[in-house]
């Protein structure tokens, strides 16, 4: 470990965001408030207030033009910030894609939210899955420091020359925004020595008043399967990539967090739990008293979404009798959840084995013990090749 | 996959530089029908040029005038002159010149 030792602080989620990003010197940051987001802007507007933030902070009257300052100034070659939920990220879907379009290197946090139609003030991640075709990189983080932790990586992950990509940091709503944990804050000298490695890479093309270049006018035909294409290589190298940053991030400051998923007792486990966000903090101790009891259970916790861990995930899952994936979100038109019915693509590496889907934690709803409990009990009994039920909605058989 | 494909974009981004070569929609290709001036009645007010959305209209000193490489005949300008100074006359009138 190379960084300072910091005293722990506590704080909310949000508040961490919002020092993470400061610590990471945006010059451009663009955001609107909405619930359960609004401390990260209004946290931003106090630290330039008070000095601290030397960033050019744009009063926006709503998302999308907030997505569209920092992906206009992004391009420009300035490094940015924007934070956003629910209504607010699908009221930017349309510049969501221009900027993952114009590869312009934006860095957002969103707070995991359920989505319109409704009116659904809790938490949940529909919103982010809403938005997984968007091009963008999406990760996942569990706790405050991870909050914290990962905007510092995002932008030596989006940044980076070979990348060019927006990234969504993605933490659950109500759960995390509003938790206040003890966390360490990193020494400013830290996390600029950190994010240094990317001023010695060559400069990234930018807008430069007079001189006659141009940016994404041009996608007809060919120009367009080009970019396309380039576009899904590059997400195809942030695998590797965030398994790297994630692994120099550990070594500089004694935190990491297993890159693209984490995997708890996997190795020797003859089942697996998926898991995301703060639900995988939860299903670690159940894991562990399982484990007392003598089932050889393990978890996968998901952090990347988009690019999809397909390599990651199937080393982690060959072998396994059977797997139990908990969605906090849902797949219009699909049975399973999202996470569940992507995890089943893998089934030509990992094998026909069951994989048990599970709906849980919509709308504010908890992730309990006993949930995963139950997930853990029936993902065994599958593994022994009897019957089971493929999806469960797990608040639908609760009698409340 | 083997890929046959030489790169139109120097860069990652889809970026290109106009001083070696400019990648711009070919919205002259687009175009059913075009501008036609009736220079006696155009005072010269720039009002079509400013409303053109490919901003294609050339300023001659004492008119403008269309580039038909980049007008897509959407007519916007003919509607927005207050004289009456331009009218949309179908491609098929013109041969093959433009
Ligand atoms: S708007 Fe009409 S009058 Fe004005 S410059 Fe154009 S053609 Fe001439
Ligand atoms: S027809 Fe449309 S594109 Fe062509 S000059 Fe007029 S306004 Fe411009």
């Amino acid at each position: 470990m190379k960084a300072k030792t910091v005293k722990p602080r506590v704080m909310t989620g949000n508040g961490a965001a919002a020092y993470a990003a400061m610590l990471c010197r945006p010059e451009v940051v663009a955001s609107y408030p909405i619930t359960p987001q609004t401390e990260v802007v209004e946290q931003l507007s106090a630290f330039k207030a008070d000095g601290v933030l030397d960033a050019e902070m744009v009063e926006v009257e709503g998302e999308n033009s907030a997505m569209n300052i920092v992906c206009a100034a992004s391009i420009a070659g300035a490094r940015v910030f924007t934070a956003t939920s629910s209504y607010g990220l699908v009221y930017m879907y349309d510049t969501l894609l221009q900027t993952a379009g114009f590869r312009a290197p934006v860095v957002m946090v969103n707070v995991n939210r359920e989505t319109p139609g409704i009116q659904a003030v809790s938490a949940g991640q529909q919103d982010m899955i809403s938005t997984r075709d968007s091009g963008w990189i999406q990760i996942i983080v569990e706790n405050d420091q991870e909050i914290i932790d990962q905007i510092i990586m995002a932008y030596r992950i989006a940044e980076d020359f070979n990348i060019q990509l927006p990234i969504m940091v993605n933490y659950d709503g109500y759960y995390l925004s509003y938790l206040a944990e003890a966390v360490q804050i990193p020494d400013q000298t830290d996390v600029d020595a950190f994010l240094a490695p990317l001023k010695k890479q060559p400069q990234r093309p930018r807008l430069v008043p007079g001189e006659a270049r141009g940016c994404g006018t041009h996608g007809m035909e060919m120009g367009y399967v080009e970019a396309r294409y380039k576009h899904c290589m590059a997400l195809d190298r942030v695998k590797n990539h965030v398994d790297k940053i994630d692994k120099e991030f550990g070594e500089y400051f004694g935190r990491s967090y297993g890159g693209q998923i984490e995997e708890y007792k996997c190795a020797d486990a003859d089942i697996v739990i998926v898991a995301s966000g703060s639900a995988a903090g939860t299903a670690r101790t159940v894991i562990d008293s399982k484990r007392a009891e003598g089932l050889k259970v393990g978890l996968v916790k998901l952090r990347l979404f988009r690019p999809f861990p397909e390599e990651r995930l199937a080393q982690a899952l060959k072998g396994k009798k059977a797997i139990g994936v908990i969605d906090r979100s849902v797949s219009f038109g699909w049975k399973t959840g999202p996470m569940c019915t992507e995890i089943k693509s893998l089934c030509s590496k990992i094998g026909p084995v069951p994989i048990l889907s599970y709906i849980d934690g919509l709308a504010n709803l908890d992730i309990n013990i006993p949930h995963i409990g139950r997930v853990i009990d029936e993902v065994a009994v599958a593994a022994k090749g009897k019957p089971y039920q493929e999806v469960t909605w797990i608040p639908m058989e609760e009698e409340r | 996959m083997v890929i046959k494909h030489k790169n139109i974009f120097e860069t990652e981004s889809c970026w290109s530089n106009a001083d070696k070569q400019m990648l711009c929609l070919d919205t002259g290709g687009w175009r059913t029908e075009r501008p036609v001036l009736d220079q006696t009645k155009c005072n010269y007010c720039g009002l079509c040029c400013l409303y053109c959305p490919p901003q294609c209209m050339l300023d001659k000193g004492d008119h403008y005038e269309a580039n038909l490489a980049f007008c897509k005949g959407c007519g916007i300008c003919a509607h927005e002159c207050p004289r009456g100074a331009l009218t949309m006359v179908p491609e098929g009138e013109f041969g093959n010149e433009g």
